[in-house]
């Protein structure tokens, strides 16, 4: 009897061990040999700023999912081939990861898909049942594998991390519509109501895409009301120093590419670092990778600020409090430097 | 909402005065970044200074026009305006510079760099050049 080729997409959940293991049984079962593809699908194309960490990631997973294929199928017959795929283009649905995995199945044979049930392959919402619809139309045979869930709530009934979405979401949505509106008048206050519900429900688990935390989010925001008076000052300063610079005659600009490893997280600390460099006139941020930020300054000044680093500072100070702050600058840590052209 | 008559007979004398010094600073700002993006030599540069006009620039103009309002809803309106400003700005800077990047495009470096052993390629800076690509 042929082999049985089974495609396992893997991402990193707590269910994603015994998803192999069926796989592994279940294949045995119906054939003597089996060919087990594992592949990791990556959202994003490589070059985004996370790209790397992604890469690496996906190969850590797939080189354990190796050991637990080989630990589960002891003498039998088993062929293990591994794969990351999608990494040159931006997979944005279910319909983009059906189709990614069918190329794939017709490519090397593959007679079954076997999901992970809590297969959530990229940063967005939770994808199976449209992912099942979606290879059903396609026509490439898949098999959910039964898992026991250990503490996770079922995929309708929300729990309080919903629950902290959908009403920050509604909260943030309803407050945006009465400023716009009269905060006085009925007609408003119910048709926000309804607008605000409408994209709680549609849209928080896309504006928030980690959990929120009770206690820290509101801090985070009211620390950030506080950084923005900060960086207003530094927006005015910058501005009258570079203005100062292109009035003179002699115009006594030094361009200069910088590299800074910033100490903040990837994600929201992150952009919001390096939208406040680039809001800063004199310093612009024109790559950011893996915390790296490849920054563009115009005049000494603007420089020696990057370089001892107030923004990040104050980021810092929002996203994880007033200890945080209290790091050396990035010319103190040797995490700053002048880098030529040839590195954009 | 605001009729067709002389500012300076609605609002105080010192008010009138805040929202010309906010408006001729707006202006002010707006026209360094205009002479900025003409004297600058290349894209990354002129990027800086495009940013100008957004920060300052619509800042001090926006404040003009938020005490011109008042105390009323409309001068909520102009901070919401600024504040989406001050998103969407760095996000077009970024995304020009990040393009002028990709695109190969080369940025015009001071020689302070040639004396970093990698970097021998530096040019010195020629003022009038375009950053366009070579």
């Amino acid at each position: 009897m042929a082999a049985n080729r089974l495609l396992v997409p893997l991402s990193d959940t707590v269910t994603v061990r015994q998803t192999v293991g069926y796989a592994v049984q279940s294949g045995l079962e119906e054939a003597d040999s089996l060919e087990c593809h594992l592949v990791v699908a990556l959202p994003y194309d490589g070059d985004v700023p996370e790209g790397d960490q992604q890469l690496e990631d996906a190969e850590g997973l797939l080189s354990r999912a190796r050991n637990w294929v080989e630990e589960d199928a002891g003498d039998a017959d088993v062929t293990i081939e591994t794969a990351t795929i999608g990494a040159d283009e931006y997979l944005f649905g279910p319909r983009d990861y059906a189709e990614i995995f069918d190329a794939y199945a017709d490519e090397h044979g593959i007679d079954r898909v076997i999901i992970d049930p809590e297969y959530q392959p990229g940063v967005t919402a939770q994808l199976l049942q449209p992912l099942e619809r979606e290879l059903e139309r396609i026509g490439l045979a898949y098999d959910e594998a039964p898992v026991e869930r250990s503490a996770r709530h079922s995929r309708l009934a929300g729990g309080t991390e919903d629950f902290d979405r959908l009403f920050a979401t509604f909260l943030i949505s309803y407050g945006f519509y009465l400023v716009l509106g009269d905060p006085t008048y009925w007609f408003d206050l119910l048709t926000g109501a309804a607008v605000a519900g409408i994209t709680a429900i549609s849209l928080a688990r896309v504006t928030f895409t980690v959990p929120l935390d009770r206690v820290q989010s509101p801090i985070r925001v009211v620390r950030f009301v506080f950084y923005i008076p900060y960086l207003l000052w530094e927006i005015v300063k910058a501005n009258i120093a570079v203005s100062a610079v292109i009035l003179r005659p002699s115009m006594p600009i030094e361009p200069s590419l910088t590299r800074v490893n910033t100490r903040v997280r990837s994600g929201l600390p992150l952009t919001a670092l390096a939208n406040s460099i680039t809001l800063t006139p004199g310093t612009l941020t024109v790559r950011a990778n893996n915390q790296q930020l490849l920054v563009h300054t115009l005049i000494p000044a603007a420089r020696d600020d990057l370089f001892d680093g107030g923004l990040e500072k104050g980021i810092r100070f929002v996203f994880y409090g007033r200890e945080s702050a209290a790091i050396p600058s990035p010319r103190e840590r040797d995490d700053a430097e002048i880098v030529g052209g040839e590195e954009l | 909402m605001i009729e067709p008559i002389a500012l300076q007979s609605t609002v105080g004398t010192v008010r009138f005065w805040a929202i010309v010094l906010l408006l001729g600073l707006g202006v002010f700002f707006t026209l360094v970044s205009t002479v900025g993006v003409l004297r600058l030599p290349d894209i990354y540069a002129r990027a800086h200074t495009a940013s100008q006009t957004d920060t300052l620039g619509a800042g001090f103009a926006l404040a003009g026009v938020a005490v011109a309002f008042g105390w009323q809803h409309a001068a909520v309106y102009t901070v919401l305006l600024l504040f989406f400003v001050f998103i969407t700005n760095p996000t077009a800077a970024h995304a020009i510079a990040r393009s002028a990047a990709e695109t190969g495009v080369e940025p015009v470096l001071t020689e302070e760099n040639a004396a970093e052993p990698e970097a021998s390629a530096e040019r010195d800076v020629p003022t009038e050049t375009d950053g366009e690509t070579q």
